[in-house]
């Protein structure tokens, strides 16, 4: 049982704030982590991954910095972006990389190839968006963590795609693991999550569970401070 | 974690592109040059001039993983970013020897099929050649990890070493030899500083590079 824990979590790019003062716990289970385009969402998942240097504030995983983590990639899966590839790679040469920089087994590559049911030499360069995002889900799952955070996982999955997503975080959660899930598709995340944060304008708007009426909520939550 | 800076290497079209022209760039320049005189001292130094494609591979180590992002994966993996510079100094140099290594196979085997006969000589040069490609390549991973714009990174290396070398060179006068370019010729023994002083100093311009950026990889948000 893992939570991801960020406190007073600020950052400030130049004379702008994009993340002010976040604190909030996600605990196991499925959390959408909702906002408008520019409230902070990825910059705050960008700080809990070590990439970005918070200004004030600290976000950990189960207690640890995500530096400080013995195993990174067994304890937290990530996916980002989905331009993260090179080109001329393909699917499986993009996974080797990430295992052996990892540590993890190189045995896992076509394990989670099979998974996302990806061809393995075909380069990336040829992909669709939606087998972008699903090499990122492979690479998410390398080593089986016990923590996903997935940026916009949605993007470009066609509807059997979608449904897969769904159901694997569904099961993941129901194994304990927590999952933070960021998306602009509220009747999506409606049917997958337990708790929703909502951000606006780099401040929390609202933690809790998933409120009744889910799109008018998130409309009133983040409108509040467009005012 | 060096593995897979080696296979980042190995699965790059580029690299392949570079040690493939570098081969056609020896083979021209020493075949252009035995034809005129025989001069196959001069003509092996040509594996010094690979050291600009060494650069470019130390900078595709660096700046490319920018270029194509592939940088996150990469700090996602190894959040320790100071292990990651290391194993892509060592990754660049050693792909940086390689380059060295080739090209003087090239060199060597052109310049026997012209006739020439292989003196002493050519054998200091040629090994100062392989040191160029080395130490041009780990500046390249340095330079690269500096300016993480690949495009910007490539740009300031060829046009330091096409045109502003020289002109600095003709500025600071006699202290001209102390520049990478003109160093990476003395290491061959073509002039200026006796050959193990250009190693030093060209060592030293690599280290220098390296720390800069490594220093500035530590600090930088990765958005």
């Amino acid at each position: 049982m893992t939570d991801i824990c960020l406190e007073g979590l600020t950052k400030n790019f130049g004379a702008a704030t994009a993340v002010r003062n976040l604190s909030v716990t996600v605990t196991p289970g499925v959390t959408g982590f909702l906002g408008p385009n520019g409230a902070g969402k990825t910059t705050t998942l960008r700080m809990l991954l070590g990439l970005v240097r918070p200004t004030a504030g600290a976000a950990t995983i189960g207690g640890h910095r995500y530096a400080d983590l013995p195993h990174p990639r067994r304890t937290v899966g990530a996916l980002l972006d989905a331009t993260g590839l090179h080109p001329g790679r393909s699917g499986r040469q993009h996974l080797r990389i990430s295992a052996e920089a990892s540590g993890l087994p190189v045995a896992r590559v076509d394990e989670v190839l099979d998974m996302v049911e990806l061809p393995p030499a075909q380069r990336v360069k040829t992909y669709s968006l939606g087998m972008r995002q699903r090499l990122g889900l492979a690479t998410a799952l390398l080593g089986d963590p016990a923590v996903l955070v997935l940026d916009e996982p949605g993007n470009g999955l066609d509807p059997a795609g979608m449904a897969w997503l769904r159901r694997l975080l569904r099961d993941r959660a129901a194994a304990g693991a927590t999952v933070l899930i960021s998306s602009h598709v509220l009747a999506e995340i409606a049917q997958t999550v337990d708790r929703v944060v909502i951000l606006s304008a780099g401040s929390l708007r609202y933690a809790g569970s998933v409120p009744a009426g889910l799109e008018d909520a998130y409309l009133r939550f983040t409108e509040e401070v467009a005012r | 974690m060096i593995r897979a800076e080696f296979r980042k290497l190995s699965t790059a079209r580029s690299t392949w592109l570079l040690l493939g022209i570098a081969q056609l760039v020896v083979i021209g320049g020493v075949s252009g040059l035995l034809q005129k005189r025989d001069d196959p001292r001069g003509a092996v130094a040509h594996v010094g001039l690979v050291a600009l494609f060494s650069l470019l591979l130390g900078i595709l180590t660096t700046a490319g993983e920018y270029r194509h992002r592939t940088i996150t994966d990469t700090f996602l993996a190894v959040p320790h970013r100071g292990r990651v510079m290391a194993a892509k100094l060592v990754a660049g140099t050693a792909g940086g020897l390689v380059f060295g290594l080739v090209a003087s196979l090239t060199a060597l085997v052109t310049t026997v099929l012209w006739g020439a006969q292989l003196s002493a000589g050519v054998w200091r040069t040629v090994a100062g050649g392989i040191g160029w490609n080395v130490l041009f390549a780990a500046l390249g991973v340095g330079l690269g990890a500096l300016i993480t714009n690949l495009m910007a990174a490539v740009t300031a290396a060829l046009a330091w070493l096409a045109l502003v070398e020289g002109i600095v060179a003709q500025l600071i006068g006699d202290a001209g030899k102390w520049l990478p370019f003109a160093l990476g010729t003395s290491l061959e023994g073509r002039g200026g500083p006796a050959p193990w002083s250009a190693a030093l100093a060209l060592t030293a311009y690599a280290v220098a590079f390296a720390a800069v950026g490594t220093a500035a990889t530590l600090r930088r948000d990765i958005t």
